[in-house]
């Protein structure tokens, strides 16, 4: 009876005398006005949810707004008019655009300001970052493949996504192959390789995780992160470095249009004609460096880098052996996890022996000083470092997981370990016994016994035989520099 | 514009793009048929741009636009209500007034709609995401669907009901975890 005379209500098939018990029934029943209210309320979302839906992914027509087609007051409020004509037409169109792009950085096939709808794009190269109707920001960095199915809706078949969700966008979903993750509000990641499983990392506040198949979703919160794989989701390590943010665009985008590439090329152009070169690895070139590593975006939109993911991912680095190097610099562009293991390998001398002194091990510690380690070194008296080995005095990882350039220079006539943080001098260690360093198979991300996991990405290696004075690698980082 | 009725206008478009979706709910609730509230809208907007200026600078929007939205209901029920099968005022009155308390949880619960959308299947999804865009034809969508008018109807408002109540049971859970 309740349930028949609001259906006839909704569908507007009541009749007179169905109207007047509805209009008694509602006046004496305060449960019966609820369950009208709830019924109708969902009605009106529903409608609002269809204004977003699109059958099959196409640009939307925008619809003309009905109302220039009627209201005399129009007439009367000019001001008004003009007032609400722009909020209409704002509406209008909220309803219909999923999402704007904030910013195309050395992305091809979108440009800023662009209105994206159900349409799938397929970027090759660079990042792109987005802001949706509901005021969600999203970056995506290439290569990716994705498409809006509604403001608070979006399919990723590949890519990389960072997103951060205001309340007013809470509940936003990213659907992946392999499973959903969503968001109840704050920072979160989806990585969806081009092989392999995708990931979930939240970064701050919670986002439910469901694998495709799976009955059972997960709570995650800050500091989680899972893989789906096979119909389930298994938690792994957080990969914050993987991600560009939202508040890291900006950097980069002022970055590139500052030329900032262009400089890097040429600065990289003068150290390979430097006689005391070893090795510069842009991970530019064809050639296959071999090691167990997945080839992603560098710091340049459409340029490359290994990134190490797994424990006893690396990559092989035979340079330089066979002599001794009384001086040696080691730079390097990285992005890095704070999380990871006690220590996380920037380059490792596969031997370590103290029958071969020299071998060098260069290194980021677990409080995320830089260390420089060759076998046979003895600290000069009155080191303030406690295990023996040259250390940087301040931590070389920023809160977030941006771009840093490392570097450290070996003396061993000056008897010194001198350590740079994004081209400045940090600090200097003495030492008592310095031997010339030496070089040889090695590996970078990791060392043999698979302990000294590196979470992140490297790019711009550099291995050079002559000590760079702080000048030089000042510049070296102001012209490698991505950010602006 | 002058500037200063430039930051104004920005004010009000800010506050009311942020709150339109509940103010048409709101208004929903209280009138037949979805269209006659996209007219009150229309009708509603144009007098809270009117009115903006008697809203105390930070004050709540929303239920001073629930207030305005109220009355606007009210006359058009006076003025175009008459010759249509509609609530009595007393009944719009009350459920204003019960809706506008209400109004946190009712907007949970259409959040939640997304969610419960997710579990309908995706043919059914499809049949009632076109029976509610704006210009449809409920005759076509019927048609489409292999059901006379009334059946359509029937289903619709079953499916109405499912989705509440999985909309209730999502804000439960919410509420036990």
């Amino acid at each position: 009876m309740k349930a028949e005379l609001m259906a006839a209500y909704l569908s507007g098939s009541i009749t007179p005398p169905q109207m007047q018990q509805l209009n008694a029934m509602l006046l004496a029943d305060a449960e019966a006005r609820r369950e009208f209210a709830e019924l109708l309320n969902v009605d009106s979302a529903l409608a609002a949810l269809a204004a977003d839906w699109t059958s099959t992914p196409k640009a939307a027509q925008p619809k003309p707004a009905r109302w220039l087609t009627s209201s005399p007051r129009w007439i009367t409020a000019a001001a008004a008019c003009i007032a609400m004509l722009l909020g209409a037409w704002y509406w209008q169109h909220a309803h219909t655009i999923y999402a704007t792009v904030s910013k195309a950085a050395g992305v091809q096939e979108l440009t800023d300001g662009a209105a994206l709808r159900g349409e799938t794009h397929d970027i090759r190269a660079g990042s792109v970052s987005l802001i949706t109707a509901r005021g969600a920001r999203i970056v995506i960095e290439a290569p990716a493949e994705f498409r809006f199915e509604s403001a608070q809706r979006l399919h990723m078949k590949r890519g990389r996504l960072a997103a951060d969700v205001p309340p007013t966008a809470k509940g936003f979903t990213v659907i992946t192959p392999s499973g959903d993750a969503v968001d109840l509000g704050t920072r979160f990641g989806v990585d969806v390789p081009t092989s392999g499983a995708a990931e979930v990392h939240v970064f701050q506040g919670e986002v439910i995780a469901k694998a495709s198949g799976a009955h059972d979703k997960q709570s995650l919160r800050g500091g989680d992160a899972v893989t789906f794989a096979a119909g389930a989701s298994t938690a792994r390590e957080l990969r914050s470095a993987a991600f560009i943010q939202p508040d890291e665009m900006p950097g980069l985008t002022a970055g590139l249009a500052a030329g900032q590439r262009a400089q890097a090329e040429g600065a990289l152009a003068a150290l390979r004609k430097d006689p005391a070169l070893i090795a510069l690895l842009d991970f530019e070139s064809a050639e296959e460096l071999p090691g167990v590593y997945r080839k992603v975006q560098g710091r340049w939109p459409g340029s490359h880098a290994p990134e190490f993911v797994n424990v006893g991912d690396h990559l092989k680095l035979d340079v330089g052996g066979g002599r001794d190097w009384p001086q040696l610099t080691l730079a390097a562009w990285v992005r890095i996890d704070r999380l990871g293991a006690p220590y996380q390998s920037l380059l490792h001398t596969d031997g370590w022996s103290q029958n071969n002194p020299g071998q060098v091990h260069w290194i980021i510690n677990r409080d995320t000083t830089m260390r420089l380690a060759l076998i046979g070194n003895v600290l000069a008296p009155g080191s303030v470092e406690r295990q023996g080995h040259p250390d940087s005095r301040t931590p070389v990882l920023p809160e977030q997981g941006r771009w840093v350039h490392l570097a450290a220079v070996y003396d061993s006539a000056q008897k010194t370990a001198r350590f740079y943080l994004n081209g400045q001098f940090d600090s200097e260690t003495r030492l008592q016994t310095a031997p010339p360093a030496r070089l040889g198979p090695a590996q970078i991300g990791n060392w043999n016994q698979q302990d000294r996991k590196l979470s992140g990405r490297v790019d711009e290696l550099l291995l050079l035989g002559r000590a760079m004075s702080d000048a030089e690698i000042h510049a070296l980082h102001a012209a490698g520099n991505p950010y602006r | 514009m002058p500037p200063t009725d430039h930051e104004r206008h920005r004010r009000f478009l800010r506050s009311f793009t942020a709150h339109e979706p509940a103010i048409r709910a709101h208004v929903r609730r209280l009138v037949p048929a979805r269209a006659d509230a996209d007219d009150i809208m229309q009708e509603i907007s144009v007098v809270l741009w009117e009115k903006f200026d008697s809203l105390a600078e930070g004050a709540d929007f929303k239920p001073w636009a629930f207030g305005v939205a109220r009355y606007e209901v009210l006359a058009w029920l006076r003025d175009r209500g008459r010759d249509r099968l509609v609530l009595d005022e007393e009944v719009v009155s009350k459920i204003a007034e019960e809706t506008t308390a209400l109004e946190p949880v009712l907007e949970r619960q259409r959040e939640a709609l997304e969610h419960c959308m997710q579990k309908v299947p995706a043919d059914q999804r499809g049949l009632l995401m076109q029976a509610y865009q704006p210009e449809s034809s409920i005759q076509e969508v019927a048609q489409n669907s292999g059901r006379s008018v009334p059946g359509f109807y029937q289903w619709l408002h079953r499916m109405r009901q499912k989705l509440l109540e999985c909309i209730r049971r999502v804000l439960a859970e919410e509420a036990a975890s």
